[in-house]
């Protein structure tokens, strides 16, 4: 009794701090999820564009699902969803301006992706498609690093 | 005959563990008609395919300052790229024609010297950190070409710096280090493979893609027992994967197509895109190479031992 009136304290000062890290925990999953979701219609979409299957009318349905995602990237990354099972690095809240900029790039490319799905040639699709990839590329470049566990 | 069984005996030695070769063997090179075909690397004069291999080998990451805006530095091939290692932080120089900031008076000789085999002009050696252990494959004519395109690059003025090295990685301490794991190799053909291959296995070599894929030993040596079989925590601790074709560690289910899809755009066959030093190394070198050259290099890949690497467990792709 006297060990947990002792420990109480402590406990009230772990509890609030174990939800943070949860909520963090699921801030993680739920970007980690759309993330993935992005990968999945870059993935159908490189297939598409490269005439490997023949599902030309589903592109425009995967360049809009790519916009919807794309919207805003860093809604994904709050203050403090920087620890746990996460590959964003350190820096990307350091360089905060940096990485909004690089986002609005990636989704003005997207944009112009869709516009082209809707509207321009084929040649224009496919120049379209190679600025979608630059984007997740560059962002990747210095805001994500990889673990050597792919979960 | 006797050129076959030697390529066979270089190959194998190459590829079987030549760190504890304390011998001196250079230069065997054999023309066959693949390198000899005339359109070489895309291009035809000296200069164009200087430019095509300086891609190639992945020179330009290394040796241009990405974010170097304000210090009078960041032009092309300008040096002063901070390269974090485990072994230190080391300052690529500057590699432009500019006579005094750069190299614009080297010859053709300090050249081969300098990538084949890892001196400089006044005797001193080089860190590894510049991999002459992968550029001691260059070819003589295409070390040429090289200083050639060099002598091109437009001059800037901008001074090296100082690497930021612990006391005991003098420069003279590397004389012993290449002693024990360094031979400046060559490069052989494997005569009873055919040109793509050939060629594939001289662009992964020149593309230094071992530098990074390849585990080391605790004096930052090669083991070439696992070669590409994905190196933890390496140059600013990134992880480069197993490309190996093993199956579920490696790229085992990757196709030739998805290979040189990636090495052009750095796209993963899953829809993922490639990050760290690898967006580099796609936007700075495969991306400028043919399609010929990067399904050259992909067959070579696929062709090469699985090898089991338990720190990249288990993929799903
Ligand atoms: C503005 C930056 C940014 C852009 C643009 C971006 N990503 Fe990402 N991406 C990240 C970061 C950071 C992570 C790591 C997230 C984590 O682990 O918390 C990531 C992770 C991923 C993952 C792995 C998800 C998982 O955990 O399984 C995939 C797949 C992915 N991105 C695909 C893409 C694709 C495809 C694009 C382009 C359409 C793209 N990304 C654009 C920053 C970006
Ligand atoms: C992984 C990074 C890296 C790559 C790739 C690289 N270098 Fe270097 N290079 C360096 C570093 C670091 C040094 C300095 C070594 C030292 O001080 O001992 C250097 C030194 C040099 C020097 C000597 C310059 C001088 O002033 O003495 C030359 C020439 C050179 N590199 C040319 C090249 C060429 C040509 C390529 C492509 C074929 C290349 N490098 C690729 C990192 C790199
Ligand atoms: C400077 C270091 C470096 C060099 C040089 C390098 N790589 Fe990589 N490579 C990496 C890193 C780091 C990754 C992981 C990238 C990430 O975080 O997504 C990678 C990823 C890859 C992948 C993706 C593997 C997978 O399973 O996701 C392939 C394929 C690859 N590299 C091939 C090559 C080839 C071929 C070369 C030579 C032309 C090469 N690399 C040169 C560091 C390097």
């Amino acid at each position: 009794m006297k060990f947990i009136l002792k420990s109480l304290p402590l406990l009230l000062f772990i509890l609030p701090a174990l939800s943070v890290a949860d909520e963090a925990e699921n801030q993680i999953k739920y970007r980690q999820a759309v993330m993935k979701a992005i990968g999945g219609h870059m993935g159908a979409s490189a297939l598409i564009v490269r005439g490997k299957i023949s599902h030309r009318d589903q592109l425009k349905a995967h360049a809009d699902g790519l916009l919807a995602m794309s919207r805003d990237i860093p809604g994904l990354f709050p203050e403090g969803s920087d620890f746990g099972e996460t590959e964003a690095k350190e820096i990307l809240w350091e360089r905060w301006d940096d990485f909004r900029e690089v986002s609005d790039k990636s989704k003005t490319s997207i944009e112009n992706f869709v516009k082209a799905v809707e509207t321009g040639s084929e040649d224009d699709v496919v120049a379209a498609f190679r600025e979608v990839g630059k984007g997740c590329k560059g962002c990747h470049e210095d805001f994500r690093q990889k673990h050597e566990h792919n979960h | 005959m006797a050129h076959v069984s030697l390529a066979v005996r270089l190959v194998a030695r190459t590829f079987a563990g030549k760190t504890n070769s304390l011998s001196c063997m250079t230069r065997w090179f054999f023309s066959l008609s693949l390198f000899a075909a005339a359109p070489l690397w895309g291009s035809d004069t000296l200069v164009d395919r200087g430019a095509y291999l300086v891609r190639a080998a992945g020179c330009v990451s290394c040796h241009t300052n990405p974010d170097d805006h304000d210090n009078g530095g960041g032009g092309f091939l300008a040096g002063g790229r901070a390269l974090r290692t485990p072994f230190g932080t080391f300052f690529s120089p500057n590699i432009t024609s500019d006579p005094q900031y750069g190299i614009g008076q080297w010859s053709d000789d300090d050249f081969l010297r300098a990538l084949r085999h890892g001196i400089a002009p006044d005797g001193s050696h080089y860190y590894p950190a510049f991999p002459y252990t992968s550029y001691s494959r260059l070819r003589d004519e295409d070390i040429r070409a090289i200083a050639a395109y060099l002598r091109t690059v437009k001059p800037a003025a901008a001074a090296n710096l100082e690497h930021v090295l612990p006391w005991y990685l003098w420069r003279g301490a590397v004389a012993v280090w290449k002693g024990l794991f360094f031979e400046p190799a060559g490069f052989s053909i494997a005569p009873d493979k055919d040109a793509e291959y050939n060629r594939g296995s001289y662009l992964v070599a020149i593309g230094h893609c071992s530098e990074c894929h390849t585990p080391r030993n605790r004096f930052g040596a090669l083991d070439s027992s696992r070669f590409l079989a994905g190196a933890k925590d390496g140059a600013e601790g990134e992880s480069a994967p197993n490309i190996t074709p093993h199956r579920s560690t490696g790229i085992g289910k990757w196709s030739v197509d998805d290979m040189v899809y990636f090495l052009e755009t750095g796209a993963l066959p899953d829809g993922d895109y490639t990050g760290g030093f690898m967006s580099e190394v796609v936007d700075d070198s495969t991306s400028h190479l043919n399609n010929e050259d990067l399904k050259a290099m992909a067959v070579y890949l696929k062709s090469l031992p699985a090898i089991h690497n338990p720190d990249f467990a288990e993929k799903q792709k």
